[in-house]
């Protein structure tokens, strides 16, 4: 038999092909009308980010249930699709939220992921609020379908800053001197850049005499903490991720390097449930300056009390907090637009001004480019191994305390 | 020239290739945008796992580091595009020439002093690690801040600048599987081919009969970074986001090479059946447990983790080789 192909048999085959494909094609293009507004949560909730994904899930799911306590309740569907921390499937399961008709979608905690699902968001016109990703460039696209409810890098380290020269004049102890010590992966990264280009600009009245950076999967920081120790700076601004800030604490403990202000100017670790659990009492008295929730709001406490009656091992952090609004805004929007038509909830989301809200800071509501410049970090310091919001004062919590007490006086 | 790419192929072979083809071809007409989403990842990871496949599968040269022509050739393009206005289709000519670059280094360091087998993979892994170091410094393109592209809502696809609707994407990289597929074939059934097969076997004696094996290699890492900095490029335009940590991790390479480990290495159709049965199955499993109710993240990875180990032990040398031969497609000549 020759093993040449004719034009003729090229061409069957091509048109059996397509004859196949166009067999199945129905089966994808089903689709129901939405009766209630359907959410698309969408979150790292494998892969190495899977941790901070679940938090902000847990968010998103008791989120219809305080809503509906609150007089806000609406008829919501949660769909969920998990990024695996990939943004290639980040943009793919975005395609599947929106193809199964999701109305507003929410997520998705990393920058590269927020950007990707952004783009499909705003090619089908379906509102996306992004709970959690600071990169600002997401927001300067002139998206129109693209909402923040999350302060970008530059105000999350402007308001670091501003807030430890308040802390400085609460307790009157002003550092002279300081070490910077920080994971050297992207965030850290970008939290030193952001540090070293914005601090002169703050007038901060400390000198950083040493910068320190160390590998992200560092099982030991002993040489790291001799170097900083070795400095006598008064006070460590670290930039941690969870396993480094416990290793970071343990060192000076073993070490006995007692600062009197061991501050981070916007970092995960000191405030995480794990962080607790291990160091107990020498977690006291560390201090983080983060957007946080805000405790005497009756929303948080109303949120609280839920998020503790479903997750009683969990921590109440601000992946919860800011989860928790972004599908408020939503079900907001939803009720004012009395629709799910992408243009007419965008045009909602768009005129949003919520007062009395759960996350630190003013009116929640969006600007021209979708962001919401109005979230405050608050100052948190660690008390009865729990974080307390100990600025600004009229949301304080419990009385700023410092200089931090000697680690064997404990 | 074509007699020479299909010369000792069953027919049988070319029908179902043409079949497939054509499916292809028309399944953006009729399928809808998650499934041509996809269908866009299945073929990004059958182009860049071909890509590899010539410097492994051909050359048996095991690199761990293709994520680093990915991600150089993507800033490249992506930088030219921002900060100069050069767009993608020029942009993509430096962007395989510096990729080809980089290649070209690691392969004379490491064949000119005799690095192979392991320690050239360990090699191809410093490499990417250290690029990913430096890009996330290197303020031109924002560092470890991410790098973005900027976004232009429009009503028609421009090719040109390869801003456009996925569909648009979806038909440009599939243009660039079937002609590495091409290309592949016409490089495996040349001289160059056999010259590569003999070195993957036995180099020494490639060498006693006459072969310039550094050339050979050179020339395999050259064509297998250069083909794989256009995928870096295609990248670069259709996400719009580049972050340093994400492009050059050591877990981008490890997703491009599954699919030609579980495809089969060294066979043309084995890339392009590992990114069939990795991305598309994956979305099948997790669809069906989400039909049976199940809400499992991570179940992907798993199957991912099963196919592996199936294939190591059951299918050492991937899916394709048997399945060609219960099929009856295997080469004549």
């Amino acid at each position: 038999m020759s093993s040449k192909i004719t034009r003729r048999q090229f061409a069957a085959s091509a048109a059996a092909g397509a004859a196949i494909v166009a067999g199945v094609a129905p089966f994808n293009i089903v689709r129901a009308q939405p009766k209630a507004l359907k959410i698309g949560s969408i979150h790292p909730r494998s892969g190495f980010q899977a941790q901070l994904g679940i938090a902000c899930q847990r968010g998103i799911d008791i989120a219809p249930r305080v809503l509906k306590q609150l007089g806000m309740g609406a008829d919501v569907e949660i769909m969920n699709a998990d990024t695996e921390s990939n943004v290639d499937i980040a943009r793919s399961r975005a395609e599947k939220l929106i193809n199964d008709g999701a109305n507003v979608l929410i997520g998705a905690f990393d920058s590269g992921q927020s950007a990707a699902i952004a783009q499909v968001a705003e090619q089908k016109g379906v509102p996306y609020i992004i709970n959690v990703a600071a990169a600002p460039q997401i927001t300067e696209q002139g998206y129109k379908f693209v909402f923040r409810n999350f302060p970008t890098a530059p105000m999350l380290v402007g308001d670091g800053l501003n807030l430890m020269k308040a802390v400085f004049e609460k307790s009157g102890i002003t550092p002279k001197t300081a070490v910077f010590m920080h994971v050297n992966d992207t965030f850290g990264q970008a939290m030193a850049g952001a540090i070293k280009a914005m601090a002169p600009r703050f007038n901060l009245p400390f000198q950083i005499v040493e910068t320190i950076a160390y590998d992200p999967q560092a099982k030991d920081l002993s040489v790291e903490i001799a170097k900083a120790k070795a400095t006598g700076a008064e006070m460590v601004m670290p930039v941690t991720r969870l396993n480094d800030a416990i290793l970071m604490v343990r060192e000076m403990v073993k070490q006995r390097w007692e600062p009197k202000i061991v501050m981070s100017p916007g970092a995960p670790g000191f405030y995480e449930n794990q962080f607790y659990k291990t160091l107990g009492k020498f977690s006291n008295y560390l201090i983080t300056n983060v957007p946080w929730y805000n405790p005497r709001s009756s929303i948080t406490q109303k949120l609280l009390d839920e998020f503790t009656k479903s997750y009683k091992n969990e921590l109440f952090e601000l992946n919860v907090g800011f989860s928790f609004e972004a599908v408020m805004v939503a079900v907001d929007a939803f009720n004012r637009a009395k629709s799910t038509d992408g243009k007419a909830l965008a045009d909602a989301i768009r005129l949003t001004k919520i007062d009395n809200h759960v996350m630190a800071g003013g009116t929640l509501q969006f600007n021209e480019k979708g962001q919401n410049v109005n979230i405050k970090s608050v100052t948190l310091q660690n008390l009865d191994q729990r974080p307390k919001v100990v600025l600004p004062l009229d949301i304080a919590e419990d009385n700023l305390l410092l200089p931090m007490p000697s680690w064997s006086k404990r | 020239m074509i007699s020479r790419l299909i010369d000792g192929v069953p027919r049988r072979a070319l029908v179902l290739l043409g079949l497939l083809l054509a499916g292809l071809l028309v399944a953006p007409l009729v399928v809808d945008a998650y499934i041509l989403s996809i269908l866009i990842l299945v073929l990004y990871f059958a182009y860049t796992g071909q890509a590899w496949n010539v410097m492994m599968g051909f050359a048996g040269q095991l690199s761990l580091g293709h994520s680093l022509y990915v991600g150089i050739a993507a800033y490249t393009a992506a930088a030219l595009y921002v900060h100069f206005g050069i767009g993608p289709w020029a942009g993509v000519l430096p962007a395989i020439a510096i990729s080809m670059a980089a290649g070209l280094v690691i392969g004379f360091l490491a064949f000119r002093f005799g690095i192979s087998g392991v320690y050239f993979a360990l090699l191809t892994i410093a490499f990417a690690e250290f690029t990913r170091v430096g890009f996330d410094h290197f303020a031109w393109v924002n560092g470890s801040g991410g790098f973005f592209l900027p976004v232009t809502q429009q009503a028609a696809s421009d090719p040109l600048n390869l801003r456009g609707s996925p569909t648009m994407f979806y038909y440009i990289l599939l243009a660039v599987t079937v002609l590495a597929f091409l290309f592949c074939r016409w490089l495996l059934t040349g001289r160059i081919g056999y010259y590569w097969l003999a070195i993957r076997e036995e180099p020494e004696a490639a060498q006693t009969l006459g072969i310039n094996v550094f050339r050979y290699k050179m020339i395999a890492v050259a064509i297998s970074s250069g083909m794989t900095a256009l995928s870096g490029v295609f990248f670069a335009f259709y996400y719009n986001n580049l972050f340093p940590e994400q492009i050059f991790s050591m877990s981008r390479s490890i997703e491009l090479i599954l699919g030609p480990i579980i495809g089969g290495v060294g066979s043309l159709f084995g890339p392009i059946l590992g990114a069939f049965v990795l991305t598309a199955l994956a979305e099948v499993v997790t669809e069906i447990m989400h039909a049976l109710g199940y809400e499992i993240p991570g179940i992907k990875q798993v199957f991912y983790g099963i196919c592996l180990l199936a294939v190591i032990i059951y299918l050492p040398h991937g899916i394709w080789p048997p399945l060609r031969k219960r099929l009856g497609l295997e080469d004549r000549s």
